[in-house]
Order: C-alpha cells, then structure tokens, then sequence
C-alpha cells in the first residue's frame, strides 16, 4: 500500500502517500477501479499527504483504492499535422482523426526571457470600421474584447477571424474556454464548409465541463501556438474565447481545495496564474503571436479583480457595451473605453490622431446634450450644440456596420471596410459635407460612398 | 427508492434467522450476514453500514460506511434517503434528499451500492412528478419505472449541430423578432409578475399536434401554483404531451437543486429517441439560491454575492445539455429567471445570459402599461437570429426589427420635440414604429402560426408604405427640416421676417 486515497469531493482527492519525496507538482496520478480509471494532478503535498485535482468526474469513485504515479505529466502531442484538428483541453483529439510522426511536449512551457521578446509596430487592418478608427492593432498585440453577457464578443471574435485569417491566410490557434459547446461546433462547421480549416488548430474546453479541463484547454492551446511560431516560423493568430473562464474555472479549483480566496472569490494566485500565461503569449524574431482575448465582464462590472488583472497585460482594449447594444448599434462598442497602444501620433500619423481627438470631443459632448435634451428638448439647444448634436448622431449610426458572420441575422451583406475611406468619410461628417443627409441613413453602411451623394 | 428502503429494512435483523428449510436466496442472505459477523470477530468494520456523528439541517455526517462511493445513495435508518458528497478520511457527508422523519445522532445509515440516479416513468405525461419516480397529484409511486442519471456527460461537441429549425411560439414578438430554434436554449427573464411563466405555458400550448415532449420544471414554485399551470395546460389541451416535474418550497434544497437536471435527464431519454423536447425551468434564481444555502451550509468559501466559485459550473454543466443533436433529437431549454427592478446585470442573471443563446427580457413598465408581452425590445437577444427563421419571416423579421428598434431609440431622444418640426422622415420612423409596437401585442394564448404573422405584418408594412407616400405629397408644403444645419435655418427665417 503505496499509496492510496482517502478522501474525495468534486474537485479534490487527497491520496496518502508513502513515497512523496518522489512526487512533484504538477504529477499525474492514476487509479483503477474495475473497467474505470481516473487521473489526478497532484497540486499541493503536505508530508504524506497528497492533494490532487481530478481530471474527470470522480462520481462512483471509492476511498482505500491504489494509486500510482503516470509516467508523464499532462502534455499534447504534436506534429508537423496539428493544423485542420480539434483538441480537447488534454491535448487529445476529438475530431476521430489520427496524427502521424507525433513527438510530446509539455503543456507548462516556460515563458520567454526579455532577450527573446520582439516589439514591432505594423498595423493589421481587421476592415471593422469602429475598431481600426479607435484601436488599430499592430501584428504582436494583445487585443482585449471586453463585455459583458451578451453584447456580442463572440461575433466580434468570429468576425475577426473571418476578416484576419481568411484574408492573411496565416496560421492560427483557436481556444475555446468555458464557452458554448453549440458556437464552438458551429465554428468549426463553418470553417469546414469554407474550406478554412486546414491553417487553424482548434482546442476546446467548453462550459460544459468540469473545471480542471476548463483551465487546462488554454495551456494546450498555448503549446500548440508556440510550436507554430518557435518550431515553424510562423505568424501565428491566437484566438481565446473567453479568457475569463480561466480564472473562474481557477476559482472553483481553488475553492474546493480551500484555499483563502481574495475579494469575490477569485483565488490568491490568480495575478501569477494570469501572468504565466500572458507572458507566453509573446512575439520573438522569426515569430509572432498576434492575440485576441475575449473577456467576460460579470455583472457587467469593469471594476472586476479578474477583469482588470488580465486587461494589464493587454496591448489595446475593444470594450462592448450594453447600453450601445441597446440602442441596436452594433458592434456596441464604447468608443470612451476603447483603446489601443497605436493612438500615438507617430505610430498612425497627425490626420488619424486628431480626427480620433476631434471624434471622441463630438461624441461625449453629444453625451452631455442627450441629458439636457431629455429634459428640454432639442429645440433649446444652442447653434453650436445642435451641430455638435446632429452630427454625432451620424457618426455614431456611421460607426454600425454590416458584419460577415452576422449576415443572416442583419440580412445584409458583410462589409469590409478600408482605413482610408473611413478616415475621409468621418472627416466629412466632421466639416458638415453631409449635414443634408438624414442620420438615418448612415446606419449598417460601409463607406458613404455607397449612399450615393 | 421505496423497494430499496423495504429491502434494506430486514437486512439489520436477518441476524436472526433460523438456518434450518432455506431458499437459495436467503441462504444467500446468511452467508452475508455470517460475512459480516466474522469480520466484526476479527474487529474489521462493518462494512456498509455506519453511525450519524453530526447533523447540520439536511447535511448529516457519518462515520463508517467504509466502502461506500463518490454520489452513492444510502438509507438512513429507513428514515429518509440521502447522497455522499464528501468522503473524509473518517467521515462522510451526506445530503438529504428526503426524510419522513427526524434524524438522531447514532442513526445507521447503509449503503445501497447504487449511484445516485432519479426514476421516471413513460406513464407520467399528464401528471406532476417528482425525481423520485412518485405522482405527486396522488402521492403514490408509478409501478413500472426505469432509472434516469442525475449528473452525466454532456453530448460531445462533434455529436452537435446548428441549431436551424424553428420552434414556434406562436408570439409574434418572438418568431418574428427574437426566434428561438429547436436546440437553443433562451432565457426569459424579468421582474415578478410580468409575464415570464405565461410565455413559456403560450409556447407549451402552442406545440398541439407538433410532436413534441414538453417539460415543465417548477424549481421552488408554491404547490397552489402548480396546480394552477396544471389546470391551465389541462385547459389548453397541452397536457396531454406535457410532464410537470416539481420540486416545491418545501422540498429538501438538496432535492430542488437536483430536480432540473433529473428533468434534462427525462428529456436526454426522449432526445436519444429523436424527439423534440422543450424544457421549462422557472426558475434558476430559486436554483441558485438553493445552491448557496447548501454550499455555505457544507462549509464552501463564499465569492461574490455570496455564492459559491462553482455557482457558474452549476448551471453551465446544467444548460450545456440543451442541444441539437447529429441524430436528429434536441432539447430547447427556456430558463426562467426573475430580477429585481429591472436589473438584468445582476451576477445570477448575467452568469445565465452568458450560457444561453439569447434573453427575452421582459419589462415591468411596458408591463404596467399594458403592452403584453411586455417585451423590452432593446435589451432582448437572439444569438441566432434568422438562422432558425424561415427565409421569408427572416426577410420580414429583419427589416421590422431594425425599424422597431430604431424607433424606441430615436422615441426616447425626440420625445419632447414638436412633431410639426420635425422630418418628414423622422415622423415616418416614429409612425411606423408605433403602429408595428401595437402590432405586436397579443394576449395570452392567442398563438398565430407564422402564415398569421406574415400576413399581418406583411399588410401593416404596405398600409404604412401607402401612408408615407401620401404624407410625402402633404410634406411639401412644409419644407422646414430640422435635420438641416440649424444656424442655417436661423438666418433663413430672420431674412424672411
């Protein structure tokens, strides 16, 4: 009797142990009981005692049953084939498919040493007006789209990946963490039907499931995009949908293990979790990572530890809002809160730069006037104001747009819209060139252009 | 469960059974018991049974019970039933599911050797039914039931497909707007007392002859308003295909919170069978909250709102199993769940808004108002939109939908502007909305079949058209637009005077 477990709950098993010098954290452990078998993670040992969590659900599973060290700890097989497959958190594929030639990596990777770390400027159009105006993205970033439940990050991200992928034909990895199961099978249908699947790798560990495969799919995900930059020599696009749940799915871990949590139940180590990651997620010389995060706000609170732990690793923001979302304006983007690293007046020049300034002046004074307006109306409004005031109401109807992914629910065809046309057509709506022109028509447009004036 | 308490019953005092004339069974019988006395001999435990050591309400602690599994049920002391949910290295907690009466520390608890699982019959349509497999309209067990698992792997995600076919509602506010297809799951959500059960008891009603399974789960409901929904879907004809699964106030939390997903387990059964199965849960807020009570009661760390870390696990794994599946079934899931004042953005509501694909939110002001469904168009959400549409109502649910939103928006801004100042196509837009909002009202259970809705919005865009056009040629003689750069109009009248 080696070893051998003596208590259980959900997502803790604690094994005592005889041989613990021998273990480490981070060990897979395994048990058999008649035709089941159950793996562990050892994550915490205190002398004889060994804390583990498991990797699947440990219903039916007794005490006093052996337990034995894994030759391995978790780790994905890869290969020169992992593009076109689909991963399930453990690096195991699911798609009945079989890969050839496999080699086996860990999926803790140390992070990249600062000599490694490359930083580069080269703007990568996404053709989504509101967010090449007020957060360009440069290859190498990290973008956040942040929102609340259901304002549309998951149509952004998907719009993203129809816009950047299909267009750059580069290389990517999908991450799926704690999300639908349905959206993530609609994805990969999608991409299957157009043919798109070949140059994208996808992990998923959906909602669904418990909490250690949860927080496990995004260290697969990650080795995998590693590979493909280090080994290949690619630039990689790095899609995670939703990088939130691998804190909450952190949570729940830590809270059955009993560990003291910090404000709304978050654990300690969540900035040091957060970081490790984060700090993968990096471009070196030969090879970038250009990623997208989505990032669930709960209770629509901007404030939130988690939120605001993982946006102080991001390069740009892209926040969605509810109130936007509200007014039908979609993408909802809250263009006060949306930001990027790329709004320097040498990165995107003066033209770009003061029309952004000049924007953003428009629109909160046109906040300002909403509020006075609900009070006395329109018609009381100053000269100026009302310029200001008519106005903003088209750029921000101008700053809708169709989007590709969401065709079937708009009934209008996708657009993808040039920097360039967008700079001139909001310059013109600045200057009062379409002041003739009913707001309403500058709804779900790409360029004025097509209006015809 | 009942047999298995009968059985359990004589294990304790088979000791004393005489050996002479027995049948092979109860030979059996001995042997075990004999088993047992050896070991107890030899100072082993007795393995299978043990002593109630702690009792906290509904959580009891055991000391004993050697052998017994992860989720396992166990009989304590022919009192009540219960379920292992920690196993210590010399304790065992248990949560009672059911008890008839009061536990006493030094009670025996055996165990059953079986997981826990709920039981059901293909007898229960037409009726109120607990997870227990008994008929709560009469109080008595169905005969022949069969088990149904409690907790079990979703459905993989390459075993799913898109959710496209539509569900019919039969409010038009729904199909045309915001659709809910067959597989999805769509929440409603609201204040008390705005409609919320009413829209799911239209949609059950609106399934006659639709070959479809529904489920009603009433989780923390009173037992006077079941009875009421039962009266109801009796008089709508609906029962007939409708299974109402209730866990009322009273019951043990440790049963509330385990009765929805014994239903996604009833409707799980009739999924692998190809049906088309729609579940009502009314609703989650009661769920979650009996969820916290059992998890501060077992000693979990309290996060935000006080609800346990895994309160979002508890519902995604639930709501997850609402699915189209590749053979052809699916279950369509509409959670209910109730707000306070109009707050969507509370942490319950929005954990759930981020599982399910979608929200119909219901509004107490346009309640009171009288618009019924009291829809709050803004804020309501279909993630898939016209993908589980017909292409013609999707044409047609598009362009009402743009409009009417557009209309609320642009209402709340030019409220108190003069309508004689105003564009002629701004009056259009705040013409047509109104009359598509008043459209859109429709009392309860008066379903229309999308024919019905085609048609009659189909006419209400072409009355409007024809109003506009004539309006248009009345428009001329005031040319005056407000849209225009207004300084501009302020020297052009100054100039007139």
């Amino acid at each position: 009797m080696a070893n051998k477990i003596i208590a259980i709950s959900d997502i803790n098993v604690q094994i005592f142990s005889e041989l613990s010098q021998d273990l480490e954290i981070g060990d897979i452990l395994i048990a058999k009981d008649g035709k089941k078998e159950y793996k562990f993670e050892v994550v915490e040992i205190n002398n004889n005692i060994i804390t583990t969590i498991p990797l699947t659900s440990v219903v039916g599973l007794k005490r006093n049953i052996e337990v034995e060290k894994f030759n391995s700890g978790l780790s994905i097989e890869y290969s020169d084939n992992i593009l076109g497959k689909v991963f399930n958190s453990y690096g195991e594929l699911i798609d009945a498919t079989k890969m050839e030639s496999v080699a086996t990596k860990t999926i803790y990777n140390k992070d990249n040493t600062l000599d490694k770390i490359k930083v580069d400027y080269q703007i990568l159009p996404t053709g989504i007006k509101v967010l090449d105006f007020f957060a360009p993205i440069s290859k190498g970033f990290k973008m956040g789209l942040l929102g609340g439940a259901g304002v549309g990050k998951t149509v952004i991200i998907k719009e993203l990946i129809n816009n950047l992928y299909k267009s750059k034909q580069s290389n990517a990895v999908f991450i799926g963490v704690g999300e639908r199961s349905r959206e993530g099978k609609e994805l990969y249908d999608e991409m299957l039907e157009s043919q798109l699947l070949d140059k994208i790798s996808i992990v998923f560990g959906q909602m669904g499931e418990n909490p250690v495969s949860r927080s496990k799919a995004i260290y697969s995900g990650l080795t995998l995009a590693e590979y493909l930059r280090d080994s290949k020599k690619q630039d990689v696009l790095l899609f995670i949908d939703n990088i939130y749940r691998f804190v909450q799915a952190k949570s729940e871990i830590s809270s059955e293990l009993k560990r003291v949590p910090v404000e709304n139940g978050y654990p300690t180590t969540m900035a040091t979790e957060v970081s490790e990651i984060e700090e993968r997620i990096n471009s070196i010389e030969g090879g970038s990572i250009t990623s997208f995060q989505a990032i669930y706000v709960p209770a629509d609170d901007l404030n939130d530890e988690a939120v605001q732990t993982i946006t102080g690793h991001l390069d740009g923001q892209i926040v969605l809002d509810r109130k936007v979302a509200e007014k039908g304006l979609y993408p909802a983007v809250n263009v006060f809160k949306t930001t990027s690293k790329m709004i320097d007046v040498e990165l995107i020049g003066q033209r770009h730069y003061d029309l952004v300034k000049n924007v953003l002046f428009y629109l909160s004074r046109y906040e300002e006037l909403e509020e006075i307006i609900a009070v006395l109306g329109i018609d009381e409004l100053s000269a100026e104001d009302k310029l200001i005031f008519y106005r903003s109401r088209k750029i921000r109807n101008y700053f809708t747009q169709p989007l590709f992914v969401s065709e079937n629910y708009t009934n209008i065809p996708g657009k993808f819209v040039l920097l360039d046309d967008v700079l001139n057509d909001i310059e013109g709506i600045l200057n009062g060139k379409y002041d003739n022109v009913d707001e309403s028509k500058f709804l779900y447009i790409g360029t004025i252009k097509e209006l015809g004036i | 469960m009942d047999e298995k308490i009968q059985q359990e019953k004589k294990s304790p005092t088979a000791i004393s059974v005489n050996n002479d004339d027995l049948s092979a069974n109860e030979q059996y019988v001995t042997r075990v018991v004999e088993d047992k006395v050896n070991n107890i001999k030899k100072m082993n435990n007795i393995y299978g049974v043990g002593k109630v050591v702690s009792i906290k309400d509904y959580i009891i602690e055991v000391v004993g019970l050697e052998s017994v599994s992860f989720n396992e049920v166990v009989n304590i002391d022919n009192k009540g039933i219960g379920y292992v949910v920690a196993l210590k290295p010399n304790r065992v907690s248990i949560a009672v599911l059911k008890k008839t009466d009061n536990i006493k520390i030094g009670d025996s608890v055996y165990q059953t050797n079986d997981l826990l699982e709920g039981e059901f019959s293909y007898e229960s349509f037409g009726r109120v039914i607990d997870m227990f497999g008994n008929d709560r309209l009469t109080n008595e067990k169905f005969s022949n039931t069969i088990k149904v698992p409690i907790e079990q792997e979703n459905v993989p995600i390459m075993d799913r497909t898109s959710v496209n076919r539509p569900l019919e509602t039969g409010i038009a506010g729904i199909d045309l707007i915001y659709p809910i297809g067959k597989g999805q799951r769509q929440l409603i959500i609201g204040d008390k007392k705005t409609g919320k059960t009413q829209i799911c008891l239209d949609t059950i009603a609106n399934q006659v002859n639709k070959n479809m399974v529904c489920i009603y789960v009433a989780i923390g409901k009173t037992k006077r308003e079941v009875k009421e929904i039962y009266y109801d879907l009796i008089k709508k004809n609906a029962i007939n295909y409708t299974i109402i699964v209730a866990a009322f106030y009273d019951d043990l939390p440790s049963a509330l919170t385990l009765t929805p997903y014994y239903a996604l387990g009833v409707a799980n059964l009739y999924m692998k069978q190809r049906y088309d199965v729609l579940v009502v849960l009314d609703d989650l807020k009661k769920h979650a909250d009996a969820y916290r009570q059992i998890s501060l009661m077992s000693g979990k760390a309290p996060g935000r709102d006080a609800y346990p870390a895994d309160i979002f696990y508890f519902h995604s794994r639930l709501l997850e199993r609402g699915c189209q599946h590749k053979d052809g079934g699916s279950i369509t899931i509409l959670p209910v769940m109730e707000t306070k004042s109009g707050d969507i953005t509370d942490y319950i509501s929005t954990n759930i808004i981020s599982i399910t694909d979608g929200q119909i939110v219901l509004s107490h002001d346009a309640f009171v108002k009288g618009e019924k469904p009291a829809i709050n168009y803004g804020l309501s959400v279909s993630r898939l939109g016209g993908s589980v549409q017909t292409p013609e109502i999707r044409v047609l649910g598009a362009g009402i939908r743009q409009t009417l939103l557009s209309y609320l928006e642009t209402r709340d801004v030019y409220e108190l502007a003069n309508e004689d100042d105003m564009s002629a196509e701004l009056r259009t837009k705040l013409f047509e909305g109104r009359e598509i909002l008043n459209a859109l009202q429709q009392y309860k259970y008066s379903p229309l079949t999308h024919e019905q809705i085609i048609a009659k919005f189909s006419t209400l865009i072409e009355q409007y058209r024809q109003k506009a056009a004539s309006e248009d040629q009345k428009v001329v003689t005031t040319p005056i637009d407000n849209n225009q750069v207004p300084d501009q109009s302020a020297t052009d009248t100054s100039e007139i005077l």
